[in-house]
């Protein structure tokens, strides 16, 4: 037993270090990206906020700004000492979809192409039904990472499950393997605005989606290199996005920033689906003192979506 | 070399089929290649335009090219296990069928994998399964397994026809040059000398013992494809074993119908007998009895527990709105009806034994459809689209199309293989009754003849094709406005001893506040007598501007020590100006750390700046506590300010960096008298971030479990292993042949 630990914690100190040489390897890219004067645009006097390598902001010029989305082998890293966490406040929802409208006009995404999904819930005929607006779970045990027989789709250390579409065979076994339906398939050529010259593709961008491979919600690792909030969160009207880092136990929906672990707990927060054994990184708040009736979820929408919904949940008024 | 006059028998029988095609066999040829190309035409529009060609849609990723993949590697099955059995068991009536039953083998599994490169968005970047490729993803092994089965069932294919090629070498007559060239490469020196015999039968032994557990593996592995998701009506422990089940049963189904076929074609009455039929049907029957087993024990299983998803699966294919039909058919006809008509001797007949493996094949086409389909319109969370393409799936003219060309492509390639060896063994064809042979051939002839002389009508081809191409083309205008109005606020910050202005500039757009971006805006301070223009600064993206003011301002401060700070946009065409003031009085801010017993504290101290430049400490307002995060500051607590000072409890149970460093700002909101002033330090009493576990070699990372890596490897040059051995043996029996051809010319010459 002893030596077992022993040679558990040799392992893991091996590990570690290997881990610190490759941050730091992966951070020096990072700093010569921003600080090759070849690869500079121009310097326009503003300043953005970047993610440095030890993990803390610091300020450089907005001209910098394409070295923001890691590339190549950082991308498949992640950012280094952050584990990014979600919780949904199925309280707030109406079914506003500004979510979606938000995070198809950051990606670039056509009308068609919708990475936000939105249910009708009903967990039983005595229950009301709730609002459930749905991105990628990534999860912390992922089904679809797991089955890639490319590993075109991956699992990072800050938590986030990204897909690599110059990788991608488009063999869809990941869409089988997501009990979630959080993929798409860009079964025709995109229609999406091209990338402005000069910039690189990034998984962590998704930009641009490709013919023949999958597409799905990347928790905008883009943004938060930038400090920003993804746009689901921002463009929300009630707040019902949470996002942040669990290393920093803080979630923020733009207005309210809360600790991470106060509002779980205080609020009984649970895991779509998690007997799955998926472990997803989306918490949602139980629909307790909601905010809105669901009918109001009912006013933006298509006479046969609303059927629809109604036929999913149940309800035969 | 020397042949018995069976063989020569034999060979007569064959001799027309192999020394001509035929009109009928170039109609064939004909008809086929046009399927082919059209089939062409159809997989040239999906792989320029997209799988938008395809009936395939977001819940329905898998068609039906997934289930002829599952079928043609199924159907693969009769030479691999079938013919494995029957010779390993020494079954005597096994040899006229044993070379169909491995043509079924090979071209099935050449034509199977070209169904999964289909279902393929990104068919060009298949080679990067092999740089890139996981081994644990069940397609990997998908990958191994079959490629290895192919080269497996070649050898298997290529080891029963050398006799055959080289009695084809040592008997050339009528048949082309180059095809003479083929057989006497082919037959690797072949002499039949005792030798050889005994390390060819050995090598045949030894390769069926292989490609029993090979293709037993194969079916497994694709069954896992579904097994390991975590999908209702796949998720199941038993898909391995009912794949492989559902395969033989569809193998030996298809073998009695090529036996059916060439029996005609060809008029092999006297080789393919009643008893080949009966014994095939009867296998075909127990067959089908277990997989009927194997399909009752899943569903019962399913029904049983009920879990929701299961039922749901059950629903769609006991719906008669939906799959009620198919799945009557697939798991009902497909299996009761083969068994009664072999089951009763009353209606075992050769067209009815055909009929029942007929049956059996199709209903097991439809049951891969009804494995694939059913379960991909049965999402976890509820199927939720307007689109009708995406809520249910029907195949598309481009999946019908290649799936007729891989029919087509199956049926050209069995029958030219036919036209180059005899479908059946010629050399050593053993018949159990002499006399029973001769009274078939006669009749086998007198067939020939009769249906020579119907053979005089003419028939039609035609081939059509209609193509329609829609461009649809939209354009979009915007109009003019009037000017809006717009909105300014300024805020004042004081960070740390660095004053900064910031001026939000937003105007209201149908009832929505939106930023404005690009404006510029002016900033100033009230001088003793007119405003001074500070400086200027345009708006960002959210519609701030922000001016930092320098160390030291020349203007004095006014009676109650304050300074007024303005600024202004002058507006524009589409935007209306404004302005916005804010008076603000000069604070110093400093915080300090202390530790008493267990209580760790935050210290704030805090003094205005009067008119004359005095600091005196602040007293009333509310200092509020923060600590930054990563989007925003995360509030930890507020204090009033007493006598200049305020003390807070240091957030101990915050996670910090490693060392447990958490910085502090201590903040006045929008004061009326100091607007936003606030001040930050560091202090490593937030509890420590342990350092990030990186976990290798799981199921999600790139690299494999070891333990699977072993398998593989294990299972991989096991397998390779004997192929080698097999291709090393057949050079050796090349070698043995040359050495005895030439003793046997020295022998000549000598005499």
């Amino acid at each position: 037993m002893k030596d077992d630990n022993s040679s558990r914690r040799k392992f893991l100190k091996l590990g570690l270090a290997a881990g610190a040489t490759a941050l730091i390897g992966g951070g020096g890219k990072v700093l010569s990206a921003v600080s090759n004067p070849e690869k500079v645009s121009k310097e326009t006097g503003e300043k953005v906020k970047l993610l440095s390598p030890d993990g803390s902001l610091v300020e450089v010029d907005k001209g910098h700004c394409h070295a923001c989305p890691a590339t190549g082998k950082e991308a498949r890293q992640g950012m280094p000492n952050k584990k990014m966490v979600m919780v949904i406040d199925l309280a707030r929802c109406r079914n506003a979809r500004k979510c979606l409208e938000g995070c198809q006009s950051m990606h670039h995404l056509p009308q068609d192409i919708q990475w936000i999904k939105f249910f009708l819930l009903r967990d039983s005929k005595d229950t009301s039904p709730y609002w459930f607006p749905k991105p990628c779970f990534q999860c912390n045990n992922p089904p679809c990472v797991k089955v890639c027989p490319v590993g075109a789709t991956f699992k990072r250390t800050d938590g986030i499950v990204l897909i690599d579409n110059d990788r991608c065979i488009g063999c869809k076994f990941c869409m089988a393997a997501c009990p979630y339906s959080s993929r798409v398939f860009n079964w025709g050529k995109p229609e999406q605005a091209a990338l402005p010259e000069g910039k690189k593709y990034s998984p962590e961008t998704s930009w641009p989606q490709k013919v023949g491979t999958v597409g799905k919600c990347d928790f905008c690792p883009d943004m938060v290199r930038q400090g920003k909030l993804p746009s689901c969160v921002t463009s929300c009207p009630n707040g019902v996005y949470f996002y942040g880092d669990k290393n920093e136990d803080t979630v923020t929906n733009g207005t309210e920033t809360v600790r991470f672990s106060e509002l779980v707990q205080q609020r009984s927060a649970y895991r779509y689906m998690e007997e799955l054994g998926t472990e997803p990184g989306v918490n949602y708040l139980p629909p307790v003192n909601r905010l809105f009736d669901y009918k109001v979820g009912f006013q933006d929408l298509k006479p046969e979506e609303i059927d629809l919904y109604k036929k999913e949940a149940n309800i035969s008024e | 070399m020397e042949y018995n006059s069976k063989t020569y028998r034999n060979y007569e029988d064959f001799k027309p089929q192999l020394e001509s095609i035929g009109k009928y066999g170039y109609i064939f040829i004909t008809t086929m290649m046009v399927i082919i190309l059209w089939g062409v035409y159809a997989l040239y529009k999906q792989l320029t335009i997209g799988q938008v060609e395809t009936g395939m849609r977001d819940y329905v990723i898998w068609g039906i090219y997934d289930a002829n993949f599952i079928f043609f590697i199924g159907i693969s099955y009769a030479g691999a296990l079938i013919s494995g059995i029957l010779h390993l068991l020494r079954v005597e009536w096994r040899h006229p069928i044993l070379r169909m039953a491995e043509t079924i083998t090979v071209v099935s599994t050449m034509i199977g994998p070209s169904y999964i490169f289909l279902s393929m968005g990104r068919l060009e970047r298949v080679w990067h399964i092999l740089v890139y490729g996981r081994i644990q993803s069940p397609i990997v092994w998908d990958v191994f397994a079959i490629s290895t089965y192919l080269i497996g069932s070649f050898i298997f294919l290529y080891l029963a026809c050398v006799r055959d090629l080289a009695f084809m070498r040592d008997h050339p007559v009528g048949i082309a040059k180059w095809r003479n060239k083929v057989y006497k490469f082919l037959s690797a020196n072949y002499q039949d000398t005792p030798k050889q015999r005994e390390l060819l039968n050995r090598l045949i032994d030894l390769i069926s013992i292989v490609i029993i557990p090979l293709a037993i593996l194969v079916h497994s592995v694709l069954a896992w494809i579904f097994g390991m998701t975590l999908r209702p009506g796949w998720h199941s422990t038993i898909f391995a074993p009912y794949f492989v089940l559902a395969a033989i049963y569809s193998g030996t189904g298809v073998l009695i119908l090529v036996m059916f076929a060439f029996r005609k074609l060809y008029h092999l009455e006297a080789h393919i007998t009643k008893n080949h039929f009966t014994y095939l049907g009867i296998l075909l029957m127990i067959l089908g009895a277990l997989y009927g087993y194997f399909t009752f024990s899943e569903y019962l299983t399913n029904w049983y527990g009920s879990v929701k998803w299961d039922m749901e699966v059950l629903h769609r294919l006991f719906d008669t709105s939906t799959y009620w039909w198919w799945f009557f058919f697939s798991a009902f006809i497909g299996v009761l009806l083969p068994i009664v008509i072999i089951a009763l001797p009353r209606l075992r007949s050769i067209n009815t034994i055909v009929f029942a493996a007929l049956v059996a094949v199709t209903a097991l086409w439809v049951k891969r459809y009804l494995i694939i389909i059913p379960t991909l319109e049965t999402p976890l969370l509820p199927l939720h689209d307007l689109r009708p393409e995406f809520a249910s799936y029907s195949p598309s003219w481009v999946e019908w199309s290649a799936t007729a060309m891989g029919i087509a492509l199956w049926l050209l390639l069995f029958f030219l293989f036919s036209k180059f060896l005899p479908i059946v063994p010629v050399v050593r064809v053993p018949t159990a009754d002499e006399r029973d042979y001769f009274k078939l051939r006669k009749q086998a002839k007198e067939r020939i003849l009769r249906r020579m002389i119907r053979k005089t009508r003419k028939e039609k081809n035609v081939v059509a094709g209609i193509l329609i191409l829609l461009f649809m083309t939209a354009a979009m205008a915007g109009h003019a406005q009037d000017p809006l109005r717009s909105r300014l606020k300024l805020e004042f910050l004081n960070k740390s001893g660095s004053h900064t202005l910031t001026a939000k500039l937003t105007s209201k757009k149908d009832d929505q506040t939106v930023p404005l971006e690009g404006m510029e805006i002016s900033f100033f301070v009230q001088g003793a007598k007119d405003k001074v223009q500070l400086g200027k600064a345009s708006t960002d993206e959210a519609g701030k501007a922000a001016f930092t003011l320098p160390d030291k301002l020349d203007v004095p401060r006014n009676k109650e020590g304050k300074y007024l700070y303005s600024a202004t946009y002058a507006g524009s065409k589409e935007y209306q100006g404004s302005e916005s003031s804010a008076e603000i009085m000069d604070v110093f801010m400093k915080i300090t750390f202390s530790q008493k017993d267990s209580t760790r504290l935050i210290n704030l101290f805090a003094v205005e700046i009067n008119q004359k430049g005095d600091s005196v400490p602040i007293e009333g307002p509310t200092a509020i506590f923060y600590v930054p995060r990563t989007f925003s500051s995360l509030k930890i607590g507020e204090q009033p300010v007493k006598g200049g000072h305020a003390d807070l409890d240091f957030p101990v149970t915050l996670p910090g960096d490693s060392a447990g460093n958490l910085p502090i700002v201590a903040r006045f909101e929008d004061n009326d008298k100091y607007g936003n002033a606030e001040v930050s330090a560091t202090m490593a009493w937030g509890k420590k971030l342990p350092p990030m576990v990186i976990v290798k070699r799981g199921l999600g990372d790139t690299n494999a479990p070891l333990w699977m890596v072993y398998t593989l490897i294990v299972l991989l040059s096991l397998v390779w292993f004997h192929f080698t051995y097999a291709i090393f043996t057949i050079f050796r029996i090349k070698h043995i042949g040359n050495k005895a051809l030439k003793e046997g010319k020295s022998q000549t010459a000598s005499h």
